[in-house]
């Protein structure tokens, strides 16, 4: 997982690179670097952030280049493993995205042949490839390199002997290409090009393109030309600023009840789905990673409670090496970004298998969308944020809708029962607006639950899930090492864990699984730890048994999910701030995981 | 020029609909008060904004963020105790260099009145207009083109000019303020007045709108003056035999089901749904995810998002603040009433129900003129209301 940037025009490269560098912050930061085509290839590289490069920077002229953050998958982050990678003869420079699969058999041979490697990373094999191949074509070089590599990339290349040029490539790895006026650009994300122009140009899995200050080229690895037109991008940069608040995180929390809006509207008075129906569907599958997965797994109890579909979830990751069975399901995949790479996988293997496939993704023209038969956008709006909050919302309400539309396509919803539940969708925006009226009441719990080592979430059902990403957010930006069970697994073992410095935060709303909690949290209690619970508003009776209570409105218990998970991002954000954690870019993690 | 905006004050006589966002947030015309201040100012190339926020100013921030899509660049200053408007301007001190504009961020204005404002070419002015109501405002009085002072809420009748809480001011103004401060008082008024008796403070009238809503039931003439003004969008699904007539504005997503009469100026949010044979009257605004249902009559009405109403209802001259849900048959028609906000009574002529967020009302409810339903109540099927229900009781 890493950014890429390139630029070939007619104004010095090196302000732009790095701006728009820092617009792709958010995919890693472990080492960033540069390199630019002026008077001969000039490169510099080092560990850390953006600023850090940025500091020690020599002057640079040149109007093309290209400039690089890492997050390292391949050799620790150091100044050595940064990209650029450069060839022996210090002519060709190349920073790549994503993961060469057979970098040790290339290494081996080209060592063989004489070529030095200074680094640990797969990368730098595909340097000294293009090297091999380089006979006055940069563009015919790399083609034929990438013909020799296997695996997920998205790369640029500059050469000494070729200034004004920018070769590009992409294998399920992101890349985008921005049209501008006597420039153009390249770059994983669109955010980083929104500042210099709003036509893009996507690239397509297993295409070169080549950039000058004059024009784009595309052609597919056999060297076929490819006519593509520019899109016109409409959401613009003030979507990643932070507009008085904190942190984006922080940001993006209040803009859930925005989201929920977004992706409800239009579509609940005829359960417009952007074309989906659910008939035929016997059973779901949902499969996701991370965050998504989570939402993935809600969907599991929603679909089953609403339509009364069997349904199940699991991790993309493990989905690809299950055996087959010999039914069909509908498989979901969700993504925020569309990209992420074990998501894809997993749904090309769906494919493979026969299955319908469906994506819920928040991003426009993603890898994912272009993968399925069928997607639904949540419309949450860009997140920034490396921990995923609006976004997760969004798909809660995402699947909700999903469920009303296959109970009321498969029948198993009545009329006024379908009504009820619509009703009760829009009351969700109000939902989590009440939980975010009440942040301070948060932070003060915070103080009181945040300042130890170990933490403990319990949920039940519908819950379960909820409980499960409260403690995904608080291990991601607080460090805090959290747990999360199923309510009724803890006397299976975790139990052993519990201890009056173990702080237990338990979803004890409403809804048919309470009195289980009720006696889940009395074990808990035994043990002494200190116990704070999720109730509903009204509860006369939960208070008498835990510490404390924070609440969440009286709605039917069904979507209870999401103010809940509101409250607990919050939650995770107020202990992260007291802790002072690198909020919106912790350690060891990137917004979307686009190697495997 | 920059301008400061002052937008922190929670607006207590806009009684439930300030329990959950400042005064400037209220929608009027299907928009924040807010948008159509930093509007007037982004048309006038007015981009340079400072909005000074306080009281619930996440609502703000995450409506207007950096203000890009507004057309502007806006930076945020908090104020964290609302001492008064002169104390909100010292906090955006920071960010002020030479003369710069203040406006109240409650106010619906045009582009008119910022250009009046302009007018004042960068010296020291207040922008005042004629009221019917000067008792309730700060009265100006005016010795040829300049100020002599501002009289708040005066007992006896000095003239019917009155302060529109508009300015424009440079450093000297901080002096006053200084100086004020130490007496206790914290008020912008008093430092134009005393900053009038040093040097020429010039009183611009203006031609432009300005309207200001101190109670809710002035939320319903600002919306009929946005109405007037807003643009008219089309989008959504409407069924066959629905009649549409007038300046109607619908979003997108709507849905108007068949025999729905639609009579302008109206404005529909994103994802309204309109039941069937639903009559919706000049001058309503309907919110994001309205859901109105089969034969409710609804007229001279704001109804904030997420709002659902349902069958064979009237709401007449009400305002309905986010996530009402009224079962069938809601009767709020308009009349003259008593109305009691924020602890004192008026005598309203004209005026149907107030109705805070997220408030849940049972089937066949009436609800006197003048009623004031406050947050989160709820009340039983069949309940008469008049007076003022408290937030979060339940009515049987």
């Amino acid at each position: 997982m890493c950014g890429i940037v390139g630029y070939a025009g007619h104004r010095n490269a090196l302000p732009i690179l790095l701006d728009s560098l820092k617009r792709l912050e958010y995919r890693g930061y472990d080492s960033a670097g540069v390199a630019i085509v002026g008077s001969g290839l000039q490169v510099e590289k080092d560990k850390g952030f953006i600023a850090n490069l940025e500091a020690h920077l020599p002057a640079m002229t040149g109007t093309t280049g290209f400039a690089h953050t890492r997050w390292a998958t391949h050799g620790p982050p150091s100044k050595v493993n940064a990209h650029p990678h450069v060839d022996c003869t210090g002519k060709i420079a190349l920073a790549h995205n994503g993961i060469i699969e057979n970098y040790a058999s290339l290494r081996e041979k080209l060592e063989a042949r004489g070529h030095k490697f200074v680094s640990q990373t797969d990368t730098e094999s595909l340097v000294h490839l293009i090297e091999s191949y380089y006979e006055g074509d940069l563009e015919e070089a790399t083609r034929r390199a990438l013909n020799d590599a296997h695996g997920s990339y998205a790369i640029m290349v500059i050469h000494a002997d070729e200034p004004g040029k920018v070769v590009g490539a992409r294998n399920e790895s992101p890349l985008v290409v921005g049209v501008g006026a006597d420039e153009n650009f390249l770059a994983s994300d669109v955010p980083a090009l929104l500042r210099y122009t709003d036509r893009v140009l996507y690239v397509m899995d297993k295409e070169m393109v080549v950039i000058t200050p004059k024009g784009v080229t595309i052609h597919d690895l056999d060297g076929k030309l490819v006519s593509r037109e520019p899109q016109r991008i409409t959401w613009s940069l003030e979507d990643a600023e932070k507009g008085g608040f904190d942190h984006f995180m922080l940001k993006e929390i209040h803009e859930a009840p925005k989201a929920i809006h977004e992706t409800l509207l239009g579509r609940l008075a005829n359960l417009e789905l952007d074309g989906f129906h659910a008939n035929g569907i016997t059973t779901v599958k949902l499969v996701a990673c991370g965050t998504s997965y989570h939402a993935a797994l809600l969907g599991k109890y929603v679909f089953e409670e609403i339509a009364r579909i069997p349904a199940s979830a699991e991790l993309a990751s493990e989905y690809r090496y299950s055996q087959s069975p010999s039914e069909r399901p509908l498989v979901i995949l969700l993504s925020q970004s569309g990209e992420t790479a074990d998501t894809l996988g997993a749904a090309r293997e769906a494919r493979r298998r026969g299955c319908r496939t469906l994506a819920i993704t928040n991003v426009l023209g993603s890898s994912l969308a272009r993968e399925v038969d069928q997607t639904i956008y949540t419309r949450a709006g860009i997140e920034i944020g490396v921990a995923a909050t609006k976004t997760f919302v969004a798909q809660l309400v995402a699947l909700y809708l999903i469920a009303l539309k296959m109970g009321q396509d498969r029948g198993t919803l009545g009329y006024d029962e379908l009504d009820r539940l619509k009703d009760e969708l829009r009351s969700l925006p109000r939902a989590a607006q009440y939980v975010l009226n009440k942040a301070e009441e948060i932070r003060a719990l915070a103080r009181k639950y945040g300042d130890v080592r170990d933490i403990f979430y319990i949920g039940r059902h519908t819950n379960y899930p909820v409980a499960l990403e409260g403690a995904l957010k608080l291990k991601e930006i607080s460090y805090i090492h959290a747990e999360a069970y199923a309510a009724g697994e803890l006397k299976h073992g975790p139990l052993a864990l519990v201890t009056s410095a173990t702080p237990v935060i338990a979803v004890a709303v409403q809804g048919p699984t309470y009195d289980k909690m009720r006696s889940n949290m009395g074990e808990v209690a035994a043990r002494g730890a200190p116990i704070l619970a999720i109730g509903t508003e009204g509860d006369k009776e939960l208070p008498k048994f835990v510490d404390d209570v924070f609440w969440v409105p009286d709605i039917p218990w069904i979507l209870s999910p999401v103010p809940v998970s509101v409250a607990l991002q919050l939650f995770a954000y107020e202990v992260a701030r007291m802790h002072d954690c690198p909020i919106d870019k912790p350690r060891n993690l990137a917004k979307s995981v686009t190697v495997e | 020029m920059k301008a400061v905006i002052l937008a922190a004050g929670e607006g207590a006589r806009m009684g439930p609909f300030t329990a959950s966002v400042p005064k400037v947030m209220i929608p009027v015309g299907n928009r924040p008060l807010l948008e159509s201040v930093v509007q007037a100012l982004v048309e006038n190339g007015i981009r340079d904004l400072i909005l000074v926020v306080g009281y619930r100013r996440e609502r703000i921030q995450s409506h207007f963020q950096d203000g890009k899509a507004f057309h502007a660049r806006i930076v945020y200053v908090t104020q964290p105790k609302q001492l008064g408007t002169a104390h909100a301007v010292s906090e955006a001190r920071p960010h002020l260099d030479g003369s710069f504009l203040v406006l109240n961020g409650s106010n619906l204005i045009d582009g008119r009145f910022v250009e009046d404002l302009l007018a004042a070419d960068e010296k020291p002015a207040v922008l005042i207009t004629q009221s019917d109501r000067p008792r309730a405002y700060g009265v100006v009085t005016v010795e040829g083109k300049n100020l002599v002072a501002i009289t708040e809420k005066p007992t006896e009748v000095i003239s019917n000019l009155i302060n529109t809480g508009a300015y424009v001011l440079d450093e000297r103004i901080f002096e006053e303020i200084n100086q004020l401060a130490k007496a206790g008082k914290h008020d912008l008024p008093s430092a134009v007045s005393a900053l009038a008796q040093r040097t020429p403070v010039l009183a611009l009238r203006t031609e432009g709108t300005w309207v200001d809503a101190l109670y809710p039931w002035d939320l319903l003439r600002l919306n009929a003056t946005a109405l007037k003004g807003a643009d008219e969008v089309r989008a959504g699904t409407i069924e066959p035999s629905v009649t549409i007539r007038g300046r109607v504005s619908i979003g997108d997503g709507c849905v108007i089901r068949s025999g729905a009469y639609l009579q302008g100026p109206l404005s529909l949010g994103p994802g309204c749904e309109i039941g069937p044979n639903a009559v919706l009257l000049p001058s309503t605004s309907l919110g994001k995810n309205v859901r109105i249902g089969a034969h409710t009559s609804v007229a001279n009405s704001i109804l904030m998002d997420d709002v659902i109403l349902g069958p064979a209802s009237v709401v007449q001259d009400g305002v309905l603040g986010s996530g009402v849900v009224a079962r069938a048959g809601l009767l709020a028609a308009s009349g003259s009433g008593d109305v009691q906000i924020d602890g004192e009574w008026h005598a309203v002529p004209q005026v149907g129900a107030l109705i805070g967020e997220d408030v849940e009302i049972g089937n066949g409810v009436s609800v006197a003129p003048g009623t004031v339903i406050n947050e989160r109540a709820r009340v039983e099927s069949g309940a008469r209301l008049r007076g003022l229900i408290p937030s979060g009781s339940v009515v049987l």
